[in-house]
This record gives C-alpha cells, sequence and structure tokens, in this order.
C-alpha cells in the first residue's frame, strides 16, 4: 500500500521527458567512462601497491603494507629519494605559490583601470599559459644556458654582475625552473584577479576618498578584503598544480644537479618506468595523492559554494 | 569642493586636502609611470619568445656566437628544412597525432559534457542528485593517483601506442560536466514549455530547443579540453612512444638528440607552438572571457 507511488507524481515525471529510462540512457556513456577509468583506477591502485607487481606474470604475490612501510622506515632507498623529492616539490611550492599570487596581483592591479593598449598587455601577460610545457621548459634552458643562454649574457654586461651556470649549479638549478613557471602560469591568476577587481563596486572608492583614504588605505581595507576569495581560490588552485610539479624540471634540469630538483611526481614515474616497480610507484602515488587531498577537498568545498550560488 | 574633505579629520596617516586638489595631475603622472612599467614588463614577457624565434633563424655557429647576435645577422630557414627533412624526426605525423587525438578529446568532451549534465539539470528522476555528487566528488580525486592503475590497464588492453590511450582515459573527468551544469541550469525553464506541449521529445529539446543556449559554454569547454590535451604532458609521455608521440612531447625527445644544437632545438619548439600561437591569435578575447567566466584552469 505504501510502496505504490501516487499517481500524481507518475503522471508529472511522464510530463518531464517521456518513459522513466530515458535520463538514465543519457547518462549511460559517461557512467560507463566514469567507472572504468575513475572509480576502478582508484580500487585498482590500492590492489596494485598491496602486491609485488610484476607486469610480466600472471600472478602477483601479495605483500601487504609492505611497500607503505618502506615509506615511513629510514633506510630504504625509497624513503631517502620519497622524502628528498617530496622536500624539492615542497621548497618548490613554498617559493613560487607566493609569488605566483603576487605577481598576478600586481599585474592585475596594473591593468585595472584603462589604459592604452589594455587588452594587448593583457594578451601578453596570458600568453605564455597557452604553451606546452616542454616549449616553455627549453625555451628557458636555453635562456639560462650556462655559457651562451641569454640571461648570462646579459647578467656580463651588467655591472656587479656576472653569469652563473645556473642548470649545474646546486640551488641556483632552481632559478630557472621558478623563473619559467612564473613566466608560463602567471596569466591564469592574473585573470582571476582581473575579474574580482572589475566587480568591486566603485562606490567603495568613492566613500574612501571622501573619507580621505589613501591608496594605501584603498587598497588595505577595500581592494584585499574584497579580494579574499580569489585570493583563497588561487592558493589552491595554484598549491595543487605546484606540488605536482614535473614537466619544468623534467625538460629543463632533468632533476639535476644530483636529483636536487627532482619532484615526488618525477620519482614516482622513475620508480614505474625506469625501475619497474610499479607496485612501489602506486604505493607512493597513494601516499601521495592522501596528502594532496586536504588541498584538494578544501577546492571541493569551495566548489560547493560556488554551486549553490549558481543554482539557487 | 576643497573645503568638502577637511571637514571630516583624515582616516589615514598623511592623508589631507591638498591630496585630493593635486589627484589630477598625479593621475596623469601615475598612468605614464604605469604605462612605462607595462611596456618593460611585456618586453620581457615576450623576450623569450623573441628569442626562440630568433635562434630558430640563425646557423648553430651564429646561435652561439660571440658576441651576442641580438637579431639574425644572416637569416636563414636552414634548421626548419634540417630537422622536417630529418628522418628519425617525423614532424608532420607528431602534429598529426597531436591535432587528431587533442580534436577527438575535445569533441568527445563536450558531447560527454552536455548528454551527462542534460538530465542532471532539467529532469527528474531517482538517484539524481547521488549520481551529481558522486561524479562531483571524483574532482577531489588528485590525479596522481590514476597514473600507474591507468597505465597497467593500457597494457592489458592493448592500448600502448595507440590513440584510444590518448583520448579515452581523460574523458570522464567531471569538470565539463560540472561546468555544462551550471549553464543548462541557468536556461529558463519556459522555453522548453513550449516544445513539449508541442509534442516534442527530450531528444528534440535538447538538439533544438537548448542547445542554442550553450553555443558559447560549448565553445570554450572545447577550446580548453583541446588545450588541456594538446599541452598533456606526462600521460602521453609515457604511453606513447616514436612516430606516436604527440608534438609537445615529441620535442623534448627530439631535444635529447639535439641537446646543445639550439638553432635547431629553437625551430622545433617554433613549429610545436606556432600552431597554438595563432589559434590564440583569433581566439584569445574568447579564451581570456572564457578564463574568468569559468574561474577555473584546466590542471
Amino acid at each position: 500500500m505504501a510502496l505504490a507511488p501516487p499517481p500524481a507524481r507518475r503522471r508529472r515525471r511522464h510530463a518531464t521527458g517521456g518513459p522513466a529510462w530515458v535520463p538514465y540512457a543519457y547518462l549511460l556513456p559517461h557512467a560507463v567512462l566514469f567507472v572504468v577509468f575513475i572509480v576502478y583506477p582508484v580500487a585498482f591502485g590500492v590492489y596494485v601497491s598491496l602486491h609485488r607487481w610484476n607486469i610480466l606474470s600472471d600472478v602477483q604475490r601479495y605483500v601487504g603494507l609492505e611497500f607503505y612501510a618502506r615509506l615511513v622506515t629510514p633506510g630504504t632507498p625509497q624513503f631517502a629519494f620519497f622524502w628528498k623529492t617530496m622536500g624539492n616539490t615542497a621548497l618548490f611550492t613554498a617559493i613560487t605559490v607566493p609569488a605566483l599570487l603576487l605577481s598576478a596581483l600586481g599585474l592585475a592591479l596594473l591593468l585595472d583601470r584603462p589604459i592604452p593598449g589594455r587588452a594587448f598587455f593583457r594578451a601578453v601577460f596570458f600568453l605564455p599559459t597557452i604553451l606546452a610545457v616542454s616549449v616553455m621548459g627549453l625555451t628557458w634552458r636555453w635562456m639560462f644556458e650556462n655559457q651562451t643562454g641569454l640571461v648570462n649574457i646579459l647578467l656580463d654586461l651588467i655591472p656587479f654582475t656576472q653569469a652563473m651556470p645556473f642548470l649545474t649549479n646546486v640551488g641556483w638549478a632552481w632559478v630557472p625552473i621558478v623563473v619559467g613557471t612564473i613566466w608560463w602560469t602567471v596569466g591564469f591568476n592574473m585573470i582571476l584577479y582581473g575579474a574580482a577587481l572589475a566587480a568591486i563596486p566603485r562606490v567603495y572608492y568613492e566613500a574612501a576618498m571622501i573619507d580621505g583614504a589613501g591608496a594605501w588605505a584603498q587598497f588595505r581595507h577595500i581592494t584585499w578584503p574584497q579580494l579574499n576569495p580569489v585570493t583563497l581560490f588561487a592558493l589552491v588552485t595554484t598549491t595543487i598544480a605546484s606540488f605536482q610539479l614535473f614537466g619544468q624540471p623534467h625538460v629543463i634540469t632533468s632533476g639535476g644537479p644530483l636529483r636536487t630538483t627532482q619532484s615526488v611526481m618525477m620519482f614516482i614515474t622513475e620508480e614505474a618506468f625506469s625501475n619497474f616497480q610499479f607496485a612501489s610507484a602506486a604505493a607512493m602515488s597513494v601516499f601521495f595523492g592522501l596528502l594532496l587531498l586536504l588541498v584538494t577537498g578544501l577546492q571541493f568545498r569551495m566548489t560547493l559554494r560556488d554551486l549553490g550560488r549558481g543554482v539557487r | 569642493m576643497i573645503g568638502s574633505a577637511p571637514v571630516r579629520p583624515p582616516v589615514a596617516a598623511g592623508v589631507d586636502a591638498p591630496t585630493a586638489y593635486r589627484r589630477p595631475a598625479m593621475r596623469a603622472w601615475r598612468d605614464v609611470l604605469r604605462f612605462a612599467l607595462l611596456c618593460v614588463l611585456a618586453l620581457l614577457f615576450l623576450m623569450p619568445i623573441y628569442w626562440m624565434i630568433a635562434t630558430s633563424l640563425k646557423t648553430e655557429a651564429a646561435a652561439v656566437a660571440q658576441p651576442v647576435q641580438w637579431w639574425p645577422h644572416e637569416p636563414t630557414l636552414e634548421n626548419y628544412r634540417t630537422i622536417l627533412a630529418s628522418p628519425n624526426a617525423p614532424f608532420l605525423r607528431w602534429t598529426w597525432n597531436s591535432l587528431f587525438t587533442s580534436t577527438a578529446f575535445a569533441g568527445l568532451s563536450v558531447l560527454l559534457a552536455v548528454l551527462t549534465a542534460y538530465p542532471l539539470s532539467r529532469m527528474r528522476f531517482r538517484g539524481r542528485d547521488t549520481w551529481f555528487w558522486a561524479i562531483l566528488s571524483s574532482m577531489m580525486i588528485p590525479g596522481v593517483i590514476f597514473l600507474i592503475p591507468h597505465y597497467l590497464m593500457m597494457i592489458r588492453f592493448d592500448w600502448i601506442d595507440t590513440y584510444h590511450a590518448l583520448i579515452w582515459p581523460g574523458l570522464p573527468a567531471a569538470f565539463g560536466v560540472f561546468l555544462m551544469r551550471q549553464f543548462f541550469v541557468s536556461i529558463p525553464r519556459e522555453v522548453e514549455e513550449a516544445a513539449r506541449i508541442d509534442g516534442a521529445n527530450s531528444l528534440q529539446i535538447l538538439v533544438f530547443v537548448l542547445l542554442p543556449f550553450l553555443t558559447a559554454p560549448m565553445a570554450t569547454l572545447a577550446l580548453f579540453q583541446f588545450m588541456a590535451s594538446w599541452n598533456n604532458y606526462v600521460w602521453p609521455l609515457f604511453v606513447v612512444h616514436g612516430e606516436m608521440q604527440t608534438l609537445p612531447v615529441a620535442i623534448t625527445s627530439f631535444s635529447s638528440r639535439y641537446w646543445t644544437a639550439y638553432g635547431k632545438l629553437m625551430a622545433g619548439t617554433a613549429i610545436a607552438s606556432l600552431p597554438i600561437l595563432i589559434a590564440f591569435l583569433f581566439t584569445q578575447r574568447y579564451f581570456i572571457r572564457g578564463m574568468s567566466l569559468t574561474g577555473l584552469k584546466d590542471e
């Protein structure tokens, strides 16, 4: 009795689009791919990490948490290299994320009020973002080439500076990677900041001016607080992207010298595709992925908030 | 006007009536400074691209000549000719690989996103919200999780060194579905009522009534997915090799052959970026508007 759907409801469902199976038919193609390439691989990755995986064998031996244990046991090569590359990646993130946010905000502020050629400037600063990482990497490797690179030629010309073998010098090898990354990606956040700046009501500034607030006070008390949501969004997305660093050091320094610019992603791929330790690489991916989840979870919450704004 | 400012005590230190009085002149000066700064920055931003093209037009000797040649003194297309003629660097094939797989990926992405977002936003059925949440939650999973299992699956499917490996695994990402759904829900419900009364079925309503409202977001999504696929690096680096490589990945493997022959390397990077640069020239307004519209990166 209670199970029978009320007839009124059935009629309404009918009215919004034919037979009841119709919506499911639309969902089917995506659902199949979703299960095969998203749901299954997550489970499969964990499964692989619990076995001693040999791609040439049909039977894989179960080893439990052995590969996870190695990551937290000092003395194993996995422990040494995973945490070393993790430190490299954290260093890169700590330098580039603030630099990318500040330079993006700076460019957006420069372009905020009308100026001749504004669209041109915006396009120029955005332009590098469309290039492939290999194009960007090779170009910057050439720019920073130890002897004949343009940067070193300029450093020789400028008084009180001198050429520096950037690519092969521990520590300095980060310079081409960081500079290249900022050049390559600052345009994204610049556009985000630009849109947010344009959305701040001008009356706020007019009111502040009447109250006698100077440029800095206006920025400090109006612009910056109004940009808070965008800053948070840019902070989270840029952090996620930075932690997944791969292409820039892969092309510019190959992770050298002495693995000082090797990122976690590079070490995971080395473990899998050079050492054929797929289980170990899978364990590291899961471990690293769970750490990243802390940041992507934040992004997810922000997306949900956007969703709430957009829908209702 | 001058009298109105000092009525209230200044909020910030050092700000008083004369500042307000001087403002127009100061602003003009500031605009000149701002313009000059922008010009310098634009030059810096364009420098690497200029240097890439300039180097590609020099002979190898001229590329590393001391003192430096700020522009190619004897411009030559020799580097382009050499690498395009090189039998172990099939640039045309690599370009086609990238073009085909990126186009297919973008087209299928848009199709899937539309088909999936349509019922999720404009129909009522059991499990709708649960399924939408499931798709949305997948956005949280960091990409690194998929690398190893996807690779092992490609071996199992026998898809290593095929276009399939470059197209299918990334398709069900939630981004497109999420984006299209946001635009679907913004279309007023009344527009499809009339069509329904006339007896149109759901597919006719989608194609003839709703899609005309969605051409701009569909184009934006296609553009982003094309770029994402074209510029993808980690995945194609490992699943396709030799002549099956995509152009951006191929120029790095090509670079290990010409490690310090920068004239040829820069000719290679110029060839790899030219199609995208030209496309950008024509679509950049659209592009930048799309960026602020979606507020999302392709990462």
